[in-house]
């Protein structure tokens, strides 16, 4: 899973003080000028469009995604839950 | 001498007499005969170059010697010029040299163009005034790359780093897309023009309007006239119309914009139409100005079913074709497919309408605006995206008028030729050559605001014209396109592999198309210009640059250009599509290129080459609607092959030697060349390559509505 964020962007950072994204195996890209990689990688998942309105995007691991920080942290507690 | 001149020996010559005590005529430029005086030489070096006096007379001295000794028997202008120029490099003055270059053709060049057509430009027919046009372009690009950009830009150009494009009109920006709403409201009211009009009481005054409105702006850009939603602005002034009246009205706007070969150089406008079915949301509230320029009282909203009366009768005209049959070349027919298009009633059987006549003829470009976007597309691909500032506009919609500046291209294949297989070394190279891009824009940018700063008595006087409070072209909403060709042999020499050939390889295309992206964003922050990257049409550009390859880098480039190199047929794939013979099916190369195109703002497009193929239109709507739903692909165009008859002027499909109907061998094929329909007999060898290459659909979209299983999984 790949959680795409940027700095300075709220959202992004509840997540990320919220979860822990390295026990749950998330990558996290942070979208910024001197980050092509990073947007390459959204735009591999043809997520750029998306990523101009909503930041975070978590991207599961079947190419699916989730916006919304509530909506990504409760999904990653739960996958936490599953784990514990 | 500063003016152009011819000198001839004059007078009886005694036999036994010496050169030196012949008199010396000169010719001069205004069409005078006059005493050879070797001062207008000093005369002019001080008014072209920075020499003081005494050094241009002692370069005056020594050319006037050189004259005598010589035992030419006709001087001639150039040469006289080119004996200065000589004297100067000899005596160590270059930058002098460079300031007193006399711009021209060689006498072979002249004849070669006269006798020979123009491919270039497909574009651009064979004859006087296309040859004015061609003469008047050579000497504006060597004036463009001597006195517009800096000779670090000019060579990058000349070498095939990078392509600046339409050298010929440095004089004028790249091209623009605008309102019918400007002409309904403020009449035809040009600048320098012997009669003003003022607005259109009659929806045939008001096409008359456009047309001619067309033509003076294609004099003052060098590429394509864009009009938006000109269905829509049309509605109010056929209220009450008999359906005829319509058909008739659609009828001449496309036979006038498509027989405009009277036009520049015989050069037809190169014309796009903005078309929708629906009311675009950004205008349904807006008032609707009517005839004579007064507001009917509704808004557009409430013009929806005149509008999309008028939108069927256009492409009835289409699907007809021109008197032989053949599709239309311009204007191009831009159907916007919305959210709100599948919300309004009819959008299914129009939908099954247009994709009738792109199956058909071809000519129907799908332009895709997802969400909250909305564009006015023109060119082979170009889009301006509207940003909330010019949906501001929208409500008074005579104010969007945009354009892009220039066009300047990469050439990503050079860049991994020179970067051997490093990384690192790729993407700086690629950074610098965007800063050298972004400094020819800066350079033709200060041009351009020297010319319209003699406003309305300046030479782009049209452009300056201020009827609504700000001037026609608004220097601060402009774009600087930055382009790019060949991105899919960039990755082959790189990594040895195409795009379409791996997953590793296709997702290093998108990181170079990022990093281009992210480069363009930076310099738009440094330089305050709003720098955007396109998808380069490259008509002429993809065989410039292989042919440069071929010359510079091989036999790297040999095995790198596509076509065939002992024809001459060489190209680079156009901007960052799949190669055009990849064994790629429509649907992976609409999703897949389709991948490109949010990174690329001013447009992208999809081209699927239908060849012979004649699909159902049905299979071909599903397409459409799966595109939409499925992809991020911008915009798609679906392009047959036709061959025309000149003997019988019946028109059949596919590319054929002979007539299928009178047997005749006096045929032309025609297909699209890059976003446009043109004959093929006037295509560059590149595209020639090209042509030969193109894998088409084949078979893919099926004639049976209930089958196309391939259509059916986008």
């Amino acid at each position: 899973m790949t959680l795409f964020t940027k700095v300075g962007c709220e959202k992004c950072e509840y997540v990320k003080e919220r979860v822990d994204l390295a026990a749950l195996g998330v990558a996290v890209e942070e979208l910024g000028p001197e980050n092509p990689d990073a947007l390459a990688h959204l735009a591999w998942h043809g997520l750029v469009n998306v990523a101009e309105r909503n930041l975070p995007i978590l991207v599961l691991e079947d190419s699916n995604y989730l916006t919304g920080a509530v909506r990504i942290r409760k999904y990653l507690e739960g996958l936490e839950g599953q784990a514990a | 001498m500063g003016e152009v001149m011819e000198l001839n020996r004059g007078g009886p010559v005694p036999r036994d007499s010496d050169a030196t005590d012949r008199v010396l005529f000169v010719r001069t430029s205004d069409m005078e005969i006059v005493n050879w005086d070797r001062s207008r030489i000093v005369e002019a070096l001080v008014r072209e170059t920075f020499l003081d006096r005494d050094t241009a007379e002692r370069v005056a001295e020594a050319v006037d010697q050189m004259i005598h000794r010589s035992r030419i028997q006709v001087l001639t202008a150039p040469l006289i010029r080119e004996l200065v120029d000589a004297k100067l490099i000899e005596m160590g003055l270059e930058s002098a040299r460079r300031m007193h270059t006399r711009l021209g053709m060689p006498l072979y060049d002249v004849e070669e163009l006269l006798v020979a057509p123009n491919k270039e430009n497909a574009n651009v027919p064979h004859g006087p005034e296309a040859t004015n046009l061609t003469l008047a372009e050579n000497i504006k690009k060597e004036y463009a790359l001597l006195a517009v950009f800096s000779q670090e830009v000019a060579d990058a150009h000349m070498r095939g780093d990078l392509h600046l494009h339409d050298l010929g009109f440095i004089d004028r920006p790249y091209c623009s897309g605008q309102s019918l709403e400007y002409l309904k409201k403020f009449g035809l009211n040009l600048p320098n023009s012997l009669a003003n009009a003022r607005p259109a009481k009659h929806p045939e005054v008001l096409l008359a309007h456009m047309v001619k409105f067309s033509a003076a702006l294609q004099s003052n850009f060098a590429g394509a006239i864009g009009w938006d939603a000109v269905n829509l602005f049309f509605a109010p002034y056929l209220e009450g119309l008999p359906d005829r009246d319509v058909e008739q009205l659609a009828q001449m706007l496309i036979f006038e914009y498509s027989q405009q070969a009277v036009a520049r150089g015989g050069q037809a406008i190169f014309s796009d139409i903005n078309l929708y079915w629906e009311v675009p949301k950004h205008f349904q509230d807006v008032p609707a100005i009517g005839p004579g320029g007064e507001y009917t009282g509704k808004t557009y909203g409430d013009y929806e079913k005149e509008a999309q009366r008028f939108l069927w009768k256009l492409f009835d005209v289409y699907a007809e074709g021109d008197a032989s049959g053949r599709p239309f070349f311009f204007p191009k027919p831009l159907v916007h497919i919305t959210e709100k298009f599948f919300q309004t009633e009819g959008h299914e059987r129009f939908l099954h309408r247009i994709c009738e006549v792109a199956a058909e003829k071809g000519n129907t470009y799908f332009v895709f605006d997802r969400g909250d976007t909305a564009k006015i597309s023109e060119c082979c691909r170009l889009a301006f995206k509207l940003e909330k500032s010019d949906l501001e506009d929208a409500k008074q919609p005579w104010r969007m008028r945009y354009s892009a500046l220039q066009n300047v291209t990469l050439n990503l294949p050079r860049i991994a030729y020179r970067a051997g297989g490093d990384d690192t070394r790729l993407f700086q190279q690629l950074t610098e050559m965007m800063e050298l891009a972004a400094q020819a824009h800066l350079q033709k940018k200060a041009f351009i605001e020297r010319l319209l700063s003699q406003g309305e008595r300046g030479p782009l006087s049209l452009l300056t014209m201020n009827r609504d409070g700000q001037p026609y072209l608004r220097m601060h909403r402009v774009s600087y396109l930055l382009g790019m060709v060949g991105l899919n042999e960039m990755i082959k020499i790189h990594t040895g592999q195409e795009l379409h050939d791996s997953e590793d390889a296709f997702r290093f295309g998108l990181k170079v198309i990022a990093h281009m992206k992210l480069t363009a964003d930076k310099l738009a922050r440094k330089h305050d210009m709003h720098f955007v990257l396109e998808q380069t049409p490259a008509e002429s550009t993809a065989y410039r640059f292989a042919k440069l390859d071929l010359k510079y880098y091989s036999p790297a480039a040999g095995s790198a250009v596509r076509g065939d190199v002992s024809r001459g047929e060489v190209y680079y794939t156009n901007s960052t599509q799949l190669h055009v013979g990849s064994p790629t099916n429509p649907v992976d190369r609409v999703r897949l290129e389709g991948l490109f195109h949010p990174l690329i703002e001013a447009g992208a497009i999809t081209h699927l080459w239908l060849g012979e193929e004649r699909p159902h239109p049905e299979s071909l709507a599903r397409f459409v609607v799966k595109i939409f739903r499925n992809t991020h692909n911008d915009q798609v165009a679906f392009s047959p092959e036709f061959t025309t008859c000149v003997a019988c002027a019946r028109t059949s499909r596919g590319l054929s030697e002979t007539c299928p109907h009178c047997g005749s061998d006096d045929v032309e094929g025609i297909t699209r060349i890059t976003g446009y329909f043109t004959k093929i007999s006037s295509w560059n060898k590149g595209k020639i390559g090209e042509l030969h290459d193109r894998q088409r659909t084949a078979g893919y979209f099926s004639d049976a509505p209930s089958a196309g299983a391939g259509a059916a999984e986008a």
